[in-house]
């Protein structure tokens, strides 16, 4: 008891802290999983077993973490988690050295005769597709840096645009086992496959990413139609190739992204790991750019991996195991298993909707954490199927992050890169348009879980 | 850096007369004054004023905005963010300037003849200037200095090298009920004029 209330009262104040943001959100979780470890099971429980299990760095030795195995499913550091986004930061990094992303977008403006309603077409559906195997940050930075620059030079309002992408980001992030953080935290630890994902909640995000486009183009074809019109002289928009640093780079860096997504669509098949991907991807990256552009531009590449987004997933994941190990998210679980009456239906919307309510108000990625052995119990007590929870879950704390500028990382970057050009997007603005297309495909998703699962 | 730049910054309490002060201070020392231009300044750069005199100076709300590595969406930090910038580009030029507020003693912490100034007065005081400035009641006047105060104070903790108003972090404190505005404004400038001797500095650039 006592130390199911440490452990609680660590959580909560970790999470409390994060709301807050007086401090680095990794130190924050690293202190709550430091005193996790030093005062829920050092003190309270008296289990050194209780330290190694959680920080499980046993895993690195057993053959299934890089080939063949189930992914880990025990409590504690989900190494698979650190060690795939880990790499795929570096070839993203990679990637954006060459100059890709930048030399995509202007592409497709190029593609379109810089008409403004394909335009915003063509960009929602590159953020969501890019996000099925890219970080969605990365996806909405580089696209939002564009559509500013392109606004500078179209004569248009990007924040329409931006708004558009930063939803497709969080929504194509939804699709896949790669594209979203809480997505691969739910893949490595219940032992899902990018397939499984992709026919799955890929379906959902399918056919919510058609009703997505016609909703946005909905809201702003007049305005862009209007900026358009209004648009004197002649358009003189750099040519895509000036954005290419260097082609071999950008041969090479296009060819390891091309792997990766083939190596992630296969891994069922081939049997290779996420973790296992996420350092061959890694290697490729350094290999490629060392060749193609010199030693000197590999710490510039490994100074852009964001080292804090992964202690932060340490910290976390040792804070989540706490409250794992000490019984208290089975409490959870048979809350919901009682306020639902063990009625699927009702479990599933508590889920879906729970799940998108807090991801639009507080980060995703602890709450997907905390929650999936919460769906665990439940599975195990009501005998309801885990992966419809898994999926119900995954859904929930993607798309429901698209609610507010603060639901998800995505949204901060592309509201923040925005506003520094002088295009602040304020709540209201932001949550009149986002808000109803989150609840349209909250909508869709649940009723798409009750005609396939239940 | 221009070795005779002097630049002093000038925090206050808000009905303390801090703007009039810097303004006096400016014009004795013949060099310019940067309260309000500093919003023109932000505005050249592409944002609209509106938005801008909307976030001037205000805390961040922590429940209504996130960071992320180097983005924050938050509108109060981004324009803030701006006005360091703005600060740190006249800076640059090398022309010396009194600054009001915006937490210039830390932005500038670099420049060699930073003279940090902040300027206090007693309640009563405060209290007539907000009142006859704002055309204001005593309740109103009393609210309004308490809540100015408090967005000052939460925003320079946050950015500041120092806490608002204590006394480690500046050159100077002075009450500016004791000598009025414009006897605090000369009080300051001899202070100024004081350390320019001791520098070597005989005119302050322009």
């Amino acid at each position: 008891m006592i130390a199911q209330a440490a452990a609680l009262i660590i959580f909560v104040g970790m999470f409390v802290l994060i709301i807050l943001d007086k401090f680095e959100r990794q130190w924050i979780t690293l202190v709550s999983g430091l005193l996790m470890l030093i005062v829920v099971f050092g003190i309270c429980l008296h289990s050194p077993q209780a330290i190694v299990d959680t920080l499980n760095l046993k895993a690195f030795f057993v053959k299934s973490f890089w080939y063949g195995g189930e992914e880990s499913a025990s409590a504690g550091i989900n190494w698979s988690t650190i060690v795939f986004i880990a790499g795929m930061m570096i070839m993203v990094e990679g990637l954006g050295h060459s100059g890709f992303f930048r030399w995509l977008c202007l592409s497709l403006a190029k593609a379109v005769h810089y008409h403004l309603v394909p335009l915003l077409i063509c960009f929602m559906c590159m953020s969501g597709f890019l996000s099925m195997f890219i970080d969605s940050i990365t996806v909405v930075l580089f696209l939002a840096t564009v559509t500013i620059e392109l606004s500078r030079m179209l004569k248009y309002n990007p924040v329409p645009m931006i708004l558009a992408e930063i939803f497709c980001a969080n929504l194509g992030g939804a699709a896949t086992m790669s594209g979203d953080p809480p997505n691969i935290i739910i893949g490595t630890s219940l032992g899902y496959t990018f397939m499984d994902f992709i026919s799955n909640t890929g379906a959902v995000v399918g056919i919510s990413f058609v009703f997505a486009l016609v909703y946005f183009w909905l809201c702003f074809r007049k305005e862009l139609r209007e900026n358009e019109a209004a648009r004197v002289g002649e358009v003189s928009c750099p040519e895509p190739s000036t954005a290419i640093e260097s082609k071999p780079a950008f041969l090479c860096g296009i060819l390891v992204f091309a792997l990766a997504v083939v190596l992630l669509i296969t891994h069922a098949q081939t049997g290779l790991t996420v973790s296992c991907i996420g350092v061959i991807v890694a290697v490729l990256t350094v290999m490629a750019m060392t060749a193609t552009s010199g030693i000197q531009v590999i710490p510039r590449i490994f100074r852009g991996v964001d080292y804090k987004t992964l202690l932060f997933f340490i910290g976390l994941f040792v804070s989540v195991g706490g409250l794992e190990q000490t019984g208290v998210l089975e409490v959870i679980a048979h809350f919901i298993s009682v306020i639902s009456g063990g009625n699927p239906y009702v479990m599933t919307a508590i889920i879906l909707i729970l799940s998108a309510g807090c991801s639009a108000l507080i980060d995703n990625i602890p709450f997907a954490a905390t929650m999936i052995p919460v769906i665990q119990s439940l599975s195990a007590t009501t005998g309801m199927a885990l992966p419809t929870l898994a999926w119900t879950l995954s859904l929930g704390t993607d798309i429901g992050g698209n609610a507010t500028p603060i639901g998800a990382s995505a949204n901060v970057v592309g509201t923040s890169v925005s506003a520094k050009n002088g295009h602040p997007i304020s709540w209201g603005k932001y949550c009149k348009y986002c808000v109803p297309a989150t609840v349209i495909v909250i909508m869709i998703s649940l009723g798409c879980i009750y005609v396939r699962y239940l | 850096m221009n070795e005779n730049q002097i630049i002093v910054s000038v925090g206050r309490e808000h009905g303390s007369g801090g703007h009039f002060i810097a303004q006096e201070l400016a014009d004795n020392l013949g060099i310019k004054l940067y309260d309000k231009e500093i919003i023109e300044g932000v505005v050249e750069k592409g944002f609209s004023r509106e938005f801008v005199e909307a976030m001037d100076e205000k805390p961040i709300n922590y429940f209504l905005s996130r960071r992320i590595g180097e983005f924050s969406n938050s509108p109060e930090e981004i324009v803030a963010e701006q006005v360091f910038d703005y600060i740190r580009e006249i800076a640059k030029k090398g022309e010396s300037f009194v600054i009001v507020g915006r937490c210039a003693e830390s932005v500038l912490r670099l420049y060699p003849h930073v003279l940090s100034v902040f300027v206090t007065g007693d309640k009563k005081d405060k209290l007539e200037r907000i009142k006859t400035i704002y055309h204001l009641d005593s309740m109103a006047a009393q609210d309004r200095i308490r809540r100015v105060d408090s967005k000052r104070k939460q925003y320079h903790n946050h950015y500041a090298d120092y806490k608002w108003g204590d006394s480690r972090g500046y050159d100077l404190l002075i009450n500016s009920s004791r000598l009025g505005i414009d006897g605090t404004a000369k009080c300051l400038a001899g202070y100024v004029h004081a350390y320019m001797e001791v520098k070597g500095i005989k005119n302050p650039s322009r």
